[in-house]
């Protein structure tokens, strides 16, 4: 079965139904996105547990010419980058679609769902294409979901702030799209052959300027949606008018595209160039981790602050990324999946604190834990994985990019070390500002704002999955370490590291055999 | 000669002629659809004809005229806007009383169309894109009674006469330089005759040529009567002139550079590449300040005509080629857009303002997914056909060498996002006073009919992208054919 083509065609197929649904038929609505989002994560499931651990490249590959003539191909699969995005989307996915459903309210019909599972079908697209221009078409297409989300459901500035979203992100990709073409018409002068397939350019030598040049066009267009510092200006607005379940799925899964992109594109296809623009883009990075922590310290409302905060989490990631270490991009990959747990917690308890007490700004909260002790354990648990506390899972993806990266760069480490510090302080400050001191805003100690069954369904397994990952995080990494390795060889190599830090040698990288369909497991 | 060659035309010709004299003999009641049915007959004949046709070059009045497949293709472009465009006026009510007119000049305008892109001579490219020029002068004015209509008409015409003015000038410089009318002369000799292809009289010829056709293409700076134009006149004529005007003027840009002056390319692409480039930025621009959707696709159609433009720049068939298959597509995307609000126009007063468009998506869900589809396909998203051609042609413009043409274009479509998605905006938000329940009409089968066909072929030609570029690929190759 072609189940990682199916990934995407089941919400995809789900998002269909749910469209020509008549918007009086929620309950049926809230069936299809039910049945169609679960069958996703039951794929999903599949797609994990045929997955070879000890293979670098990519697997379960289907392939389908789309325009032979442009060398354009549907080319869809899974490696040990992007394994557990899909399930970290697929589960996200559930636990957000469960949520909406929950809260369906009259304005929210089939529409609201339908477009929910069109996001879903774009980022798991996103995560597993392997031809560039697939890449792109997912890139963009995520944008249409997300921006009708914002502006037929958001808050009072939802016009605004999804305009914003938009105009930034198309920004940047659209100068990907025309880096794409080059690098593809680049590739072919050395090849002879026309493809955009992200496999064969790996093997092509463009010279270092090329390669800068070109990887400059790509970088652009992640450092908008990781967002890196400067180029986060869309992010609060778009983070705190979206409705709060589509915030959870931008904070938790969408903003992983740009840093997926950079490990998956950036680093192997550009070896050459990550020398240049390692220097630069770690500084934007660090700017990023302090600057982001600065902001959720001082971040007038809950949401703002968990937004804030996943600019320094996301600053940390790109930095593990970019200084091509084994150690550190494997910590890399474990924090994508780390912060997109965390992030969607953080804000689910935003949204439980928001729907009980009717507001979320930091000046109008405070002692909820008497009434609320679930939802402050819970919280609790929230916190620590957030500011990384010894013990929690996030701790362990930080512990390996800041070890790998003091192995590389020792002052880099010291400054991101600060971002550390500065996430027990915002973290800290949320959680005693909201649910310690004297009861604010509320008149019953904040009962209205415990925990319920509803909410313990989607806050509980996402603390179940911090705490696996805590306790094992080697079930994740060494599923990644066989592909990052070989994202990374070629940069080391260009950037003379010394042969012992280098997993596979590119010699080998580049004898590896792409994938035949033929040959799936 | 071949006789059969030339078979469409005479088709066309005969459903044309048959329709204006319907137009002045008093019909029945029961027969006052006729002239539309025999010229819808024609047009759909013609389609048949050029299925048949598809083939190696035949000619027609010694070469005149040539039946090949890029003259039978861009046929296709035109007789599907020249069809949805019967259908969009088909009972409108501002036509009512003179649709019999109606009928007869859209199918000259077809046919002068039609002409142009199977013109294997000056002279006959000449008369074509007179016969659609005069055909059109007289549309825009149709609805004598609105003062807007007849403005637009004057507009047209002065500005048109203009542009028929300066191509006739190049016309006769090419010919100076080269001795022949035929396009396949003139590429023969600019091939044999050494420094031929930097002569000033040559280089004045295709500078009063890019000027002529900018003007029919409202390319940026000849593009000044199209806002008014486009808002003035009636909306199926607008819509008319926006795909099947456009498709013609870009056929001869295709047919007098890519094809008949490839061999001086060095002396046309920077200034068609310049051309291009300002005809986006102004085009994209523009579009932004409008509150009227009808100036806002006017400016659009300005924009995307930069885009096309690019397909000319770089001079290949790989820009050709890209070329034709985004002709599709925007004739698909332009189609679906102003079936909407021609339906929109004939529930509300008025219904041409963004306004009118507040919370129409909910009243008409189906309404909504067409125009968004439609403006979000217009502003290069993919996975749709707009996002298809635009990657094609920035695909040939990097190719070429000419990579800025790409980033500009790029940055232009960025710029796009903004005016398009905000009628997506408009068109889901809430109604400001409730006018979108005001005069709910039936829904014409017709203007629906193009509406659900456009938006099905913005689908379909991303999915089926190969065997359509195959078929643009063909049509491209025979430009190049002598």
């Amino acid at each position: 079965m072609p189940w990682v083509s199916l990934l995407i065609l089941v919400p995809l197929a789900a998002a269909v139904v749910l469209g020509v649904l008549p918007a009086r038929e929620r309950r049926a609505a809230r069936g299809v996105a039910l049945i169609g989002t679960l069958a996703t994560l039951a794929i999903s499931i599949i797609v994990v547990a045929l997955f070879d651990r000890d293979m670098a490249v990519m697997q379960q590959v289907d392939h389908l010419d789309w325009i032979p003539a442009a060398g354009v191909s549907w080319d869809v699969g899974v490696d040990g980058i992007s394994i557990w995005l899909v399930l970290l989307t697929t589960v996200i996915f559930t636990l957000g679609t469960i949520a909406a459903c929950q809260r369906l309210p009259e304005r929210r019909g089939p529409a609201f769902l339908a477009l929910i599972m069109l996001a879903q079908a774009a980022l798991l697209g996103l995560f597993t294409a392997g031809d560039l221009i697939l890449f792109y078409v997912f890139w963009e297409f995520m944008l249409i979901p997300f921006a009708l989300l914002i502006w037929n459901w958001g808050g009072d500035d939802r016009r605004g702030a999804g305009m914003i979203f938009v105009v930034y992100t198309m920004a940047g990709s659209l100068l990907m799209l025309v880096a794409i073409i080059a690098t593809a018409l680049t590739a072919m002068d050395a090849t002879g052959e026309l493809s955009f397939l992200i496999r064969d350019m790996q093997g092509v030598a463009f010279g270092e300027a090329t390669s800068t040049i070109l990887l400059a066009g790509f970088l652009i267009a992640f450092a908008i949606k990781i967002p890196l510092w400067p180029f986060h200006g869309w992010l609060p607005r778009a983070y705190s008018q979206a409705p709060i379940v589509v915030t959870i799925l931008l904070a938790a899964v969408m903003s992983k595209a740009g840093v997926y992109g950079l490990l998956r594109i950036g680093v192997p296809v550009f070896p050459e160039g990550i020398g240049n623009l390692l220097i630069p883009v770690a500084i934007l990075a660090l700017i990023g981790i302090v600057y982001g922590s600065l902001l959720a310290w001082r971040a007038p409302t809950m949401r703002l602050l968990v937004g804030y905060s996943s600019v320094a989490h996301l600053g940390f990631i790109v930095l593990g990324i970019i200084v091509i270490d084994r150690m550190a991009a494997q910590g890399a990959v474990l924090q994508m999946i780390n912060h997109g747990i965390v992030a969607a917690a953080a804000f689910a308890v935003v949204m439980v604190i928001s729907r009980g007490t009717g507001t979320g700004d930091m000046d109008r909260l405070g002692g909820l834990a008497k009434g609320a002790p679930r939802l402050a354990v819970a919280f609790l648990f929230v916190t620590m994985a957030a500011l990384a506390l010894p013990g929690s899972n996030a701790f362990v993806g930080e512990f390996f990019i800041l070890g790998g990266v003091f192995d590389q760069y020792a002052w880099m480490a010291v400054i991101a070390m600060l971002g550390v510090i500065y996430a027990a302080v915002y973290m800290l400050r949320m959680y005693q500002g909201t649910m310690n001191g004297p009861a604010r805003g509320v008149t019953d100690d904040g009962r209205a704002a415990e925990m319920g069954a509803r909410d313990a369904i989607i806050l509980v397994p996402l603390i179940l999955m911090m705490m696996w990952i805590a306790l094992w995080p080697g079930s994740l990494v060494g599923a990644t370490r066989a592909s990052t390795d070989l994202a990374l060889a070629p940069a080391q190599v260009a950037e003379g590291r010394p042969v012992e830090q280098i997993g596979v040698l590119p010699a080998r990288a580049a004898m590896t055999p792409a994938t035949d369909p033929a040959e799936r497991p | 000669m071949n006789a059969g060659a030339a078979l469409t035309l005479y088709v066309m010709a005969a459903v044309t002629v048959a329709a204006i004299v319907l137009a002045v003999v008093p019909l029945p009641a029961s027969a006052r659809r006729l002239p539309e049915a025999i010229g819808m007959a024609g047009i759909v004949a013609t389609l048949a004809i050029t299925v048949t046709q598809w083939g190696e070059r035949q000619v027609a009045f010694s070469g005149e005229l040539r039946i090949d497949r890029f003259g039978l293709l861009m046929t296709w472009v035109i007789m599907i806007a020249a069809l949805a465009t019967l259908l969009l006026g088909w009972g409108e009510p501002a036509a009512a009383g003179r649709r019999r007119e109606f009928t007869g000049l859209v199918l000259a305008a077809a046919t002068g169309m039609m002409l142009t892109v199977m013109s294997g001579d000056l002279i006959t490219l000449f008369i074509g894109i007179e016969l659609l020029s005069v055909s059109l002068y007289i549309l825009c004015a149709m609805e004598v009674a609105r003062e807007r209509s007849l403005e637009s008409g004057l507009k047209y015409l002065i500005t048109g006469s203009i542009g028929t003015a300066l191509l006739v000038y190049g016309f006769a410089l090419l010919y100076g330089v080269t001795g022949t009318t035929s396009l396949a002369g003139i590429a023969a000799r600019l091939d044999s005759v050494g420094g031929l292809a930097s002569d000033p009289l040559l280089i004045a010829a295709i500078v009063l040529i890019v000027v002529a056709l900018g003007f029919k293409a409202s390319a940026v700076p000849f593009h000044m009567w199209t806002p008014d134009v486009y808002e003035g006149a009636p909306t199926p004529v607008t819509a008319f002139m926006g795909t099947g005007t456009k498709a013609a003027a870009m056929g001869a840009f295709l047919l007098l550079f890519t094809g008949a002056t490839s061999q001086a390319s060095g002396d046309w692409r920077g200034l068609i590449g310049a051309l291009a480039v300002a005809t986006m930025v102004v085009g994209n621009v523009g579009a932004l300040l409008q509150d009227n959707v009808k100036r806002m696709l006017a400016w659009s159609s300005i924009a995307q005509a930069g885009y096309l433009l690019i397909g000319v720049a770089v001079g290949t068939t790989a820009g050709a080629e890209a070329l034709i298959y985004y002709l599709f597509a925007y004739v698909a995307m332009t189609l679906a857009a102003f079936a909407i609000v021609i339906l929109r126009e004939r529930e509300v007063e008025d219904g041409d303002q963004l306004a009118a468009m507040a919370g129409y998506g909910r009243a008409r869900p189906w309404a909504g997914v067409v125009m968004t589809l439609a403006m979000v396909s217009l502003a290069g998203f993919p996975p749709f056909a707009g996002f298809v051609g635009k990657f094609l042609l920035f695909g040939s413009a990097v190719d070429a060498g000419m990579a800025w043409l790409a980033i500009v274009g790029a940055v232009a479509s960025v710029i796009s996002v903004v005016y398009y998605l905000r009628v997506v905006i408009v068109m889901w938000g809430t109604p400001a006073d409730g006018r979108s329940n005001e005069r709910r009409l039936r829904v014409p089968p017709s203007v629906a009919t193009v509406a659900v066909a456009g938006a099905v072929a913005i689908v379909a030609l991303a999915i089926a992208a190969q065997p359509m570029l195959d078929l643009c690929a063909d049509a491209a190759r025979a430009l190049i054919i002598p």
